[in-house]
């Protein structure tokens, strides 16, 4: 594969979510943007017999591409050639009988044991900023088996404690929290990606076990404001290949909606990849 | 296989937050005193149907969104009369919320999911706006049950989150399993607006596509508005009756609503008009809604007359052709 010579970093971590994608497994990708589009790449290049349900209920469509702007549910080219058009109760009651392995979805703010933010940055109900609220995400990190979620490499996204638990992670991060709260055991947070860097989780807890080859582990945990565990051994990620990159921006994301959005830019000078942070 | 033994119902936790009432015998009252079994036509325009069915203070559940599939001249005549207290079933919902409050129209939300604008964020701080906290999918079971006519559901979900401590769900021990379980109020709305692709005079609706929570909501609710693209005969209906979603004994008013969730798309019939989303949008999110009402809502009578002035035939013929994917739209 020819690595790609320069992506944006939101690209990368597509890129990056897109290689986890197994065949035969199912993803429920939570809103539009890059959980959708990476799962997409993913059954392109790598796991065409993966499967994907969105909010709406629908199961395995085959999208006309590309979506129109914003319009990834209740319409018809994201719902195009599915197996099945259902609604959100249905796709509640296929999360909850087991059927969705990985969940994927974004966030603004993840803590320590997995927990997400997207409802209230600050103390609740005290100033602060009020965001959009969890929309489906709280059932994803419920009751899918896996959760993948992907969110920037930044000191104020990687907490010790989310300011408002939207959607659960490992809760305090005790043994058999989740399921003391009701949610269904063996259930649970997974990866978290972001442009610079891979987590999982040992004993519930976050743990960086890989970076891009652009930044080292100092640097990404100088954009931690809490401090994950860090593997032994931190493997190095393949840069985006010039395949995955020009399918992202030619069938997917035409409208560049995920690329300028925020963060730096890579760009190979023939030697090493090199960040370069725009306006 | 071992079976857990029967164990006590034990209230573990529970949300602080108040929540609609709860009272499915009320519910069956009303269905008995106000729900005509019998096939009437209940065609009526947009405006007849806010005047006779939406009242200040209600609790209102609308399907989709601006941008899909929803009912966007009720929600426009809503805003244009002026109603007031409005508590939104905020599940799935976007830039929606945000022109409702603007609009002076909501003070509550059960949220979900809304798009957090400029203006919604002074309305919490002015408070003139409460935000009651679940999730799209807690949102959408409260309606089923509400739509089954029982006082609750047990989800799988919404457990541990801060949202909890700030809803009307509750966590119990489940006397089958033993298990700690959370249950969340059954939603019976006072009103449901739903747009759907056709529908005959009596309100016999078909959905078609994916939805969020259209039947339960048109179950759920004591007044129920319909909006269709098309208005079909009742044989119609009754040449193909799986095709019916709703049946008419829900359905207070139909409006006939060609276009009637533009700027948005109806699967199967046209596609969005990006420019007038991005002019919401941008409207929203810049905190200028007023203008955006002006020029949109209160300057204009009606949809159609909204349709004529600022939209066109052009752009409506041609938001139909950009629509090229007909399969499974029609009956």
């Amino acid at each position: 594969m020819t690595q790609a010579e320069a992506f944006s970093e939101r690209e990368a971590a597509m890129c990056v979510v897109a290689r986890m994608v197994e065949s035969g497994k199912t993803y429920w990708a939570a809103g539009g943007g890059t959980p959708i589009y990476s799962v997409l790449l993913g059954k392109k290049l790598y796991a065409p017999d993966a499967q994907y349900v969105t909010e709406d209920g629908v199961i395995a469509p085959i999208p006309m591409l590309p979506f129109e702007p914003m319009m990834t549910m209740v319409a018809s080219r994201a719902t195009y050639k599915a197996l099945s058009w259902g609604n959100m109760n249905t796709a509640g009651f296929y999360a909850q009988l087991g059927y969705m392995d990985y969940g994927v979805l974004n966030t603004l703010q993840v803590d320590k044991h997995g927990n997400i933010n997207s409802t209230f940055l600050g103390e609740y109900g005290h100033g602060g900023r009020r965001m959009h609220g969890p929309g489906g995400a709280d059932t994803i990190a419920a009751c899918c088996w896996r959760t993948i979620l992907i969110t920037d490499q930044e000191k104020r996204k990687f907490v010790e404690k989310v300011d408002f638990i939207s959607s659960p992670g490992f809760l305090d991060g005790s043994e058999g929290a989740r399921e003391r709260a009701g949610l269904p055991r063996g259930t649970g947070p997974w990866r978290v990606v972001t442009p610079w860097s891979v987590y999982d989780y040992v004993d519930r807890r976050l743990r960086l076990m890989a970076r891009m080859p652009w930044v080292t582990v100092d640097e990404i945990l100088a954009e931690c404001e809490y401090k994950p565990l860090v593997a032994a051994e931190v493997q190095v990620i393949d840069p985006p290949t010039e395949e995955e990159v020009q399918i992202l921006r030619t069938e997917l994301d035409v409208r560049g909606q995920t690329t300028d959005a925020a963060g730096g830019w890579i760009v190979w000078d023939g030697e090493k990849y090199i960040r370069q942070v725009t306006g | 296989m071992t079976l857990a033994s029967s164990q006590p119902i034990e209230l573990l936790a529970e949300g602080k937050a108040k929540y609609h009432p709860v009272d499915p015998d009320g519910f069956r009252e009303w269905v008995r005193e106000h729900k005509s079994r019998t096939l009437v036509s209940k065609l009526m325009t947009e405006k007849e149907a806010v005047e006779k069915f939406v009242a200040d203070g209600d609790y209102i559940t609308y399907e989709c969104n601006y941008l899909t599939r929803g009912p966007n001249l009720v929600l426009n005549e809503i805003m244009r009369q002026r109603k007031k207290n409005l508590w939104i079933a905020g599940k799935f919902t976007y830039v929606d919320v945000g022109l409702l409050v603007g609009a002076g129209c909501a003070s509550k939300v059960d949220t979900g999911f809304f798009l957090a604008t400029p203006g919604v964020r002074t309305a919490l701080a002015e408070g003139r706006l409460e935000i009651f906290e679940y999730s799209n999918v807690v949102m959408s079971m409260r309606l089923e049950a509400g739509a089954q006519g029982i006082p609750f559901i047990p989800v799988r979900s919404f457990g541990g989150t801060d949202g909890f401590d700030y809803s009307g769900a509750k966590l119990i021990r489940d006397p089958y399993t033993g298990l700690p379980t959370v249950i969340i109020p059954a939603l019976n709305p006072d009103v449901a607006v739903i747009h759907v692709q056709q529908a005959d005079e009596c309100g016999n609706a078909r959905v078609f596509g994916t939805g969020i929570s259209d039947v339960p909501a048109a179950l759920a609710s004591r007044k129920v508005i319909v909006t269709a693209e098309e208005i079909i005969s009742t044989d119609e209906i009754r040449s193909n009756p799986g095709a019916t979603s709703i049946p008419y004994w829900c359905v207070d008013a139909v409006v006939e609503a060609p276009f009637g969730a533009y700027p948005g798309t109806v699967p199967g019939y046209y596609a969005s008009d990006p420019m007038a989303v991005m002019e919401i949008f941008a409207a929203a999110l810049r905190g200028a809604v007023e203008p955006y009402l002006e020029k949109w809502i209160y300057g204009v009578s009606s949809h159609q007359e909204m349709l004529e002035k600022h939209v066109g035939v052009a752009k409506l013929l041609d938001m139909k052709k950009r629509e090229v994917i007909k399969e499974g739209y029609r009956a």
